[in-house]
C-alpha cells in the first residue's frame, strides 16, 4: 500500500468515526423520511444530495488543503520532502488518503439518493458529476495547500484557503445546479457548439470536467515535483497554454482572427496566473542569469518563470492582431483594444507585482499591487477624465488613447520607469 | 564519502555560503561549528537537497545532490533543528510510515523498527505517542526516523539542544555506536564540549565561509605548553625570545605565556631547565588543557 495513503489512514480512521457517522447521517435521514409522509421520497433525496455537495466540498476540501498545510505546520514537511516516495505516490496518497472519510460519509448519502431518487435513467450522469465535481474540488484543495507551501507561507492557516475554495465552489455553484436537473428529455436534447460542432452537451460537459480533473492531478503532480527538488522544464505549463487556447477558441466563431483572439486572451490570463501562483524570488532570477551566462541551458529552462513562457507565447498572437484585417478597434467612445498596449500593460502590471515582491514585505506584494491597479485603472483616470483631461487619463490607463501610438507609446513610457525601478530593486536584493 | 566544492548560497541581499569547498572521509563524526547566522543549517540543507544554492557541486557517496535528489535521500538521513513528529500517531506507526517512505519493504519494518529502537532504547515506547515522551526521548525518536533506512550520511542539526547533561551524554554514546556501523556523521551544535566527547573532525564556519578543517586528533596532538611565573616579569617576551626552541603564542599580563614546544620529553626538560637559568620564577610548566572550543576560539580569531 502507498505509505502516504495509509498514514493517511491512520489519521483518518477511528471506530468513533466509522460508528459516528453513520449515526449522524441516518438521524438527519430520519427526519427526512417523515418529512416524506413516511417513505423515501424527494425531501430525502435532497437532502442526501445537498449533504453530499456539503460533505465533499466543504469538508473535502478542507482535508487536502490541511493534508499539506499540517505538514507544514508541525514541520514534518521536511521529513516527507526526504523520502524516498514520488510525486504521484505523494499526491494520491494524499489526495485520496485524507479525504477517505469524507468518501465513507459521502458514499453513504449517494446510497441514500439512489435509494429515494426514482428517475434511475439520469441516476449514473448525476453520480458521475457529484463524484467528478467533489473530486476537482479536492483536486484544488491540495493544489492551493502546494502552492501555499510553494510560497513558503507560513502564515497561511487552512481558513484563508478553504475560504478562497469556497468562494470558488460559490461561483460553479449554478453551474452545478443547472447539471443537477438533468432529466431524460434533457440529456438527450441540448447540444454544445464547439468549433462548430455540435455536440452533446451533457457529454461535453463530461468530458470538460474530465479534462478539469486531469489537469487538476497534473498540477498536483507538477507542484509536488518541484517541492520534492525534483528539476523538470516546464513543458506542463506550456502544454496547459495551448490545451486552453485550443479548448476555449472552441466557444467563439471560428477563423483565424478569433483563434488570435482567444490565444492572446488565455495566455495574458494565464501570464497573471503564472505570475501570482510561483513564488516570485529574486534569488531565482540570480540563479537563472548564473545559469545564463554560464551557458547552462537545461538549468535556464527549469528556472524560467511561468509567466515568461506566457508572455511570450503572447507576443505573437498580440503582433497576428494587431496587423490583422479585422481588428476589432473600437468597444465605445472612448475605449479601444490595442493588442501591443495590452502586451506592454501586462508586462506593467507583472512588473510593479515584481517591485513589491521584490521588497521588504513579499507576502504584501499581492494587495499592494491590486492597490497599485486600483490606482492605475480606476482612480487616476476617473479623476483626469472628470475634469475632462482625457490625453492624461489615457496617460495612466493608456487604452483610454485615441490613437494606438498614443496607447503604445504612454504604456510604454510606464514599462520603462517600471522595469528600471524593479531592476533596481533587484540588484539591490541580491 | 563527502564532497562540497565551490557552494555559494544566497538569500536575498545575504550570501549565506561563499565558496564553501570541503571534503569529509568516510567513518568520521564531523563537528561543524561556528557563530550564530555562520551558515551552518543552510550548509546542512544545501547538503539534504532542501534548499536550491546559487552554484556549486554537493557529491555523496558519488551521488550528485544537486543532480539527483531522491537518489541521494536513500543513502542520507538528516535530522532538522526545528524537526518535527506526527503528534497523532503512535511510534510505531511513525517509524512505520517513515520506513516504508524510504523504501524498506513492508515485510522488513518491523525487523528495522526493532532494530532501530533496541539502538535508540525507545522499544518499550512503541505503543505511546510523541506527546507523551520526554524531551529526550522525541529526540530520540527523530534520529530514528532519520536512521531507520540505515544512511550511510547522518546530517544532524544542533541534535542535542535542549537536552539534559545525562540525555547528552546518552546521544554522544549513540553517535560513537553509529559511528561503530560504519555510517558518517556531520553533527552542527554549539556545545563544543559535549563534540569534544565524540568528533573525529571539526569544520569551522564563520559568515559563510570555511575558516577551518582540522582533525580533533591532531588539535589534541599539538597541545600548547602553558608557562606561569609566580611573579610578573617585565621583558618577559624578550627572555623567552633567547631560548631558540621556544615558539611563543600568547602572553598574558607578563606572567603567563602559552608556548609552543617540541614533544620530546628531553628537549622539555632542556627547556625548563633554560628558563630557569634565566631566572624566571616558575612555578607551572606543563601542557595546556587546550580543547575543542579553545581551537574553535583561535580559527574564529585567526580566520579570514
Amino acid at each position: 500500500m502507498n505509505p502516504e495513503f495509509q498514514r493517511q489512514l491512520y489519521l483518518e480512521y477511528s471506530p468513533a468515526r466509522l460508528l459516528g457517522i453513520p449515526m449522524v447521517l441516518g438521524i438527519m435521514f430520519t427526519l427526512s423520511f417523515f418529512l416524506d409522509d413516511h417513505r423515501l421520497g424527494t425531501a430525502t433525496a435532497n437532502t442526501a444530495m445537498v449533504l453530499f455537495m456539503l460533505i465533499s466540498l466543504l469538508w473535502g476540501a478542507r482535508q487536502t488543503i490541511d493534508s499539506i498545510l499540517e505538514e507544514y505546520r508541525e514541520r514534518t514537511w521536511d521529513t516527507q520532502r526526504l523520502s524516498a516516495l514520488g510525486p504521484w505516490e505523494m499526491v494520491w496518497g494524499k489526495l485520496f488518503g485524507s479525504t477517505s472519510m469524507v468518501w465513507y460519509a459521502g458514499a453513504l448519502c449517494l446510497m441514500m439518493y439512489c435509494l429515494a431518487k426514482d428517475d434511475s435513467a439520469a441516476l449514473s450522469a448525476l453520480i458521475f458529476y457529484s463524484v467528478c465535481a467533489a473530486l476537482l474540488v479536492q483536486s484544488i484543495g491540495l493544489l492551493m495547500g502546494l502552492l501555499a507551501v510553494q510560497r513558503d507561507q507560513d502564515q497561511t492557516n487552512s481558513n484563508s484557503l478553504f475560504v478562497i475554495v469556497v468562494i470558488a465552489l460559490l461561483a460553479v455553484t449554478p453551474w452545478l445546479m443547472g447539471i443537477a436537473n438533468i432529466t431524460p428529455y434533457s440529456l438527450q436534447y441540448t447540444n454544445q457548439n464547439w468549433y462548430g460542432m455540435q455536440l452533446n452537451s451533457h457529454q461535453f460537459h463530461q468530458i470538460s470536467l474530465l479534462l478539469a480533473l486531469f489537469w487538476g492531478g497534473i498540477g498536483n503532480y507538477r507542484l509536488m515535483t518541484q517541492e520534492l527538488g525534483i528539476r523538470t522544464l516546464p513543458w506542463v505549463w506550456l502544454c496547459f497554454c495551448l490545451f486552453l487556447m485550443i479548448y476555449l477558441g472552441g466557444f467563439i466563431p471560428s477563423g483565424f482572427f478569433s483563434m488570435s483572439l482567444a490565444a492572446f486572451s488565455v495566455f495574458s490570463a494565464l501570464t497573471y496566473l503564472g505570475m501570482l501562483v510561483e513564488r516570485q524570488d529574486a534569488m531565482r532570477i540570480k540563479r537563472l542569469t548564473s545559469y545564463f551566462i554560464a551557458g547552462n541551458w537545461r538549468r535556464c529552462g527549469e528556472e524560467i518563470p511561468l509567466w515568461w513562457l506566457s508572455y511570450l507565447l503572447c507576443i505573437p498572437a498580440a503582433m497576428i492582431l494587431s496587423f490583422s484585417d479585422n481588428p476589432i478597434t473600437q468597444f465605445g467612445a472612448s475605449f479601444h483594444i490595442y493588442p501591443l498596449a495590452v502586451l506592454l500593460i501586462l508586462l506593467r502590471d507583472c512588473s510593479i507585482y515584481l517591485y513589491f515582491a521584490y521588497g521588504k514585505n513579499p507576502q504584501r506584494a499581492m494587495s499592494l499591487t491590486l492597490l497599485t491597479g486600483v490606482l492605475l485603472y480606476g482612480v487616476m483616470p476617473g479623476i483626469f477624465t472628470a475634469i475632462g483631461q482625457n490625453q492624461l487619463a489615457a496617460w495612466f490607463f493608456p487604452l483610454w488613447a485615441d490613437s494606438t501610438i498614443g496607447a503604445v507609446s504612454s504604456s510604454a513610457l510606464q514599462v520603462i520607469f517600471i522595469v528600471h525601478v524593479t531592476f533596481k530593486r533587484w540588484k539591490s536584493s541580491t | 564519502m563527502i564532497a562540497v566544492e565551490h557552494l555559494v548560497f544566497e538569500y536575498p541581499g545575504l550570501r549565506a555560503l561563499d565558496d564553501v569547498s570541503f571534503q569529509i572521509n568516510q567513518g568520521s563524526i564531523t563537528a561543524l561549528v561556528g557563530p550564530n547566522g555562520a551558515g551552518k543549517t543552510t550548509l546542512l540543507r544545501c547538503m539534504a537537497a532542501l534548499e536550491q544554492p546559487v552554484s556549486g557541486r554537493i557529491t555523496i557517496d558519488d551521488i550528485d545532490v544537486l543532480e539527483q535528489p531522491r537518489e541521494s535521500h536513500r543513502v542520507m538521513g538528516y535530522l532538522s533543528d526545528f524537526f518535527g513528529l506526527y503528534q497523532r500517531l503512535t511510534v510505531r506507526q511513525c517509524l512505520h510510515y517513515v520506513a516504508r517512505a524510504q523504501g524498506i519493504a513492508d515485510a522488513d519494518c518491523e525487523a528495522a523498527i526493532s532494530n532501530v529502537c533496541k539502538h535508540l532504547g525507545i522499544a518499550d515506547r512503541l505503543n505511546m505517542r510523541p506527546g507523551e515522551l520526554s524531551r529526550g526521548l522525541r529526540q530520540r525518536l527523530a534520529i530514528a526516523q532519520a536512521i531507520i533506512h540505515r544512511p550511510k550520511l547522518i546530517l544532524l542539526d544542533e541534535p542535542a539542544s535542549g537536552l539534559d547533561p545525562e540525555a547528552r551524554h546518552e546521544l554522544a554514546e549513540l553517535f560513537l555506536a553509529l559511528q561503530r556501523q560504519g555510517m558518517t556523521l556531520l553533527v552542527s551544535s554549539h556545545i563544543l564540549a559535549e563534540l569534544e566527547a565524540y568528533s573525529t573532525d571539526m569544520l569551522v564556519l564563520r559568515q559563510g565561509k570555511i575558516v577551518e578543517q582540522v582533525s580533533v586528533k591532531s588539535i589534541q596532538q599539538h597541545k600548547p605548553f602553558k608557562l606561569l611565573l609566580a611573579q610578573p616579569v617585565p621583558n618577559l617576551a624578550e627572555l623567552l625570545k633567547q631560548i631558540p626552541e621556544i615558539d611563543t603564542v600568547k602572553i598574558e599580563g607578563n606572567s603567563l605565556a602559552l608556548l609552543k614546544i617540541p614533544e620530546n620529553n628531553l628537549q622539555q626538560h632542556q627547556i625548563l631547565k633554560s628558563l630557569l637559568a634565566l631566572n624566571l620564577p616558575v612555578c607551572e610548566f606543563a601542557p595546556a588543557a587546550h580543547n575543542l572550543q579553545d581551537a574553535y576560539l583561535q580559527s574564529i580569531q585567526e580566520g579570514p
